[in-house]
């Protein structure tokens, strides 16, 4: 018997949402592992994730930059995603990021853990501009 | 392994002179291991006749239920060993963080929906969530998965021997995806299914129907046929028929899946609708499925 191992079903249903979201959205599994991101996620990094795959923990941070107000890069241990698949807990940031055209664009982060019957499955960020921004990470 | 389908109608049982030969009965599958063990997958109004296809002797059953909505576990007031001292019946079901499988079930045996109450069963009865991971039952290797359909839901797979069955009666694996393009680990319930001998899943809508069931938690022939060319499925049984479809509609929906079925490259053979009695075989040495009835 040979079984290809499924990822877990909150998993599969997210990324099925996030496909039709135009709004940036990236799915981390319960070990930080970058396992997807949906179209408007790829307009905004200048990558279709088809093209680049999943992304390690620690790794997937340095594709969008991010950095503070005063311009200073943000540990991967503080961002909103991180902190919400290992507190268990929601969080919500607002940072700058570097889309792959070059600008900086103010964006505001939620992300929340995806808790199931058998515990964290992982968690999800959604990328939204600020106010001050505009359209800036909004592609829609 | 053998299987035999008591019941094979989705939503509502579905009686009547339009029914007859794929059945009204809800979603039951018996399944009797190498060794003898008796399973029932799921508990809908077709395990009453399961129930009164058994022996009155001292005997050990498992019934594996994928989900709680009511046509999986209407039969089960009405299965004859629960009513038996010398039974030990035990229930296997989807964890929830609302309630314990036993208190779920509770529900719908209890007043004012039943006269008999869960405690006053006279059979030796416990309630078991089905684990995250393999577990055994006599000679068989379970596995369960959870699968998209509405609520918790499981889907599983029985290895007995070098044949297996995997059972997935409610399912929606196309919802919001394109089957066709989606990586295998991220398809639901294609774990189970992999190469097994013998797949009974939904096939509850025509594609023109789906569009209006999107979300309902079952699936469109398409996807049902995408599903089983995808996971190498060798012989495949579309199930949970709508209560609407008689019999006339079912033959044609038969004839119109095997020619798509042969339109991917598979043989017309190898799949069908299932209909209730219908009994396979599954050689413990051999993967070959057979109808032997």
């Amino acid at each position: 018997m040979s079984f290809v191992t499924q990822r877990p079903l909150e998993l599969i249903l997210a990324r099925n949402l996030m496909s039709a979201l135009s709004t940036p959205a990236f799915l981390v599994d319960e070990g930080g592992v970058l396992v997807f991101y949906n179209e408007a996620a790829g307009m905004m990094l200048g990558k279709r994730f088809e093209e680049l795959g999943t992304v390690g923990a620690a790794e997937w941070g340095s594709l969008f930059g991010p950095f503070d107000e005063s311009g200073e890069p943000i540990p991967y241990d503080e961002l909103p995603l991180v902190s919400a698949v290992r507190d268990g807990r929601p969080a919500h940031a607002e940072f700058v990021i570097h889309s792959s055209d070059g600008a900086s664009h103010e964006v505001e982060v939620s992300a929340f853990p995806i808790l199931t019957a058998h515990g964290s499955q992982g968690g999800i960020a959604i990328f939204w501009p600020t106010q001050a921004d505009g359209n800036g990470a909004h592609p829609a | 392994m053998k299987v035999k389908l008591w019941g094979t109608r989705g939503s509502i049982p579905s009686p009547g002179p339009e029914t007859i030969r794929y059945g009204g009965n809800t979603s039951c599958v018996g399944v009797t291991l190498s060794d003898g063990s008796l399973l029932a997958l799921d508990a809908g109004s077709g395990i009453r006749s399961l129930g009164l296809s058994l022996s009155d002797e001292p005997a050990r059953l498992h019934v594996l239920l994928t989900h709680l909505h009511l046509d999986h576990i209407l039969g089960l007031a009405f299965f004859a060993p629960l009513f038996r001292p010398q039974t030990e019946i035990v229930i296997w079901g989807p964890a929830s963080p609302e309630a314990s499988l036993r208190d779920r079930i509770a529900r719908y045996i209890s007043a004012p929906l039943s006269p008999v109450e869960v405690r006053e069963l006279p059979c030796d009865v416990s309630f078991r969530h089905a684990p995250d991971s393999e577990w055994e039952i006599g000679p068989a290797r379970i596995r369960s998965a959870s699968v998209a359909h509405r609520g918790p839901t499981l889907g599983y797979r029985i290895d007995d021997g070098d044949s297996s069955l995997t059972y997935i009666p409610d399912h929606e694996p196309g919802l919001g995806a394109d089957l066709d393009r989606l990586e295998d680990d991220w398809i639901s319930g294609f774990a189970l299914a992999r190469d097994t001998s013998l797949l009974i899943h939904d096939g509850q809508y025509s594609d023109s129907e789906y569009p209006c069931h999107v979300g309902w938690g079952h699936s469109a022939l398409g996807d049902a046929l995408t599903f089983a060319n995808r996971t190498g499925a060798e012989r495949t049984v579309l199930f949970h028929h709508d209560p609407m479809h008689s019999d006339d509609f079912l033959d044609r929906f038969e004839g119109e899946a095997r020619e798509r079925w042969a339109a991917l490259g598979n043989d017309p053979a190898t799949i069908e609708l299932g209909a209730e009695r219908a009994e396979y075989e599954l050689p413990a040495q051999v993967a070959k499925a057979t109808v032997i009835a």
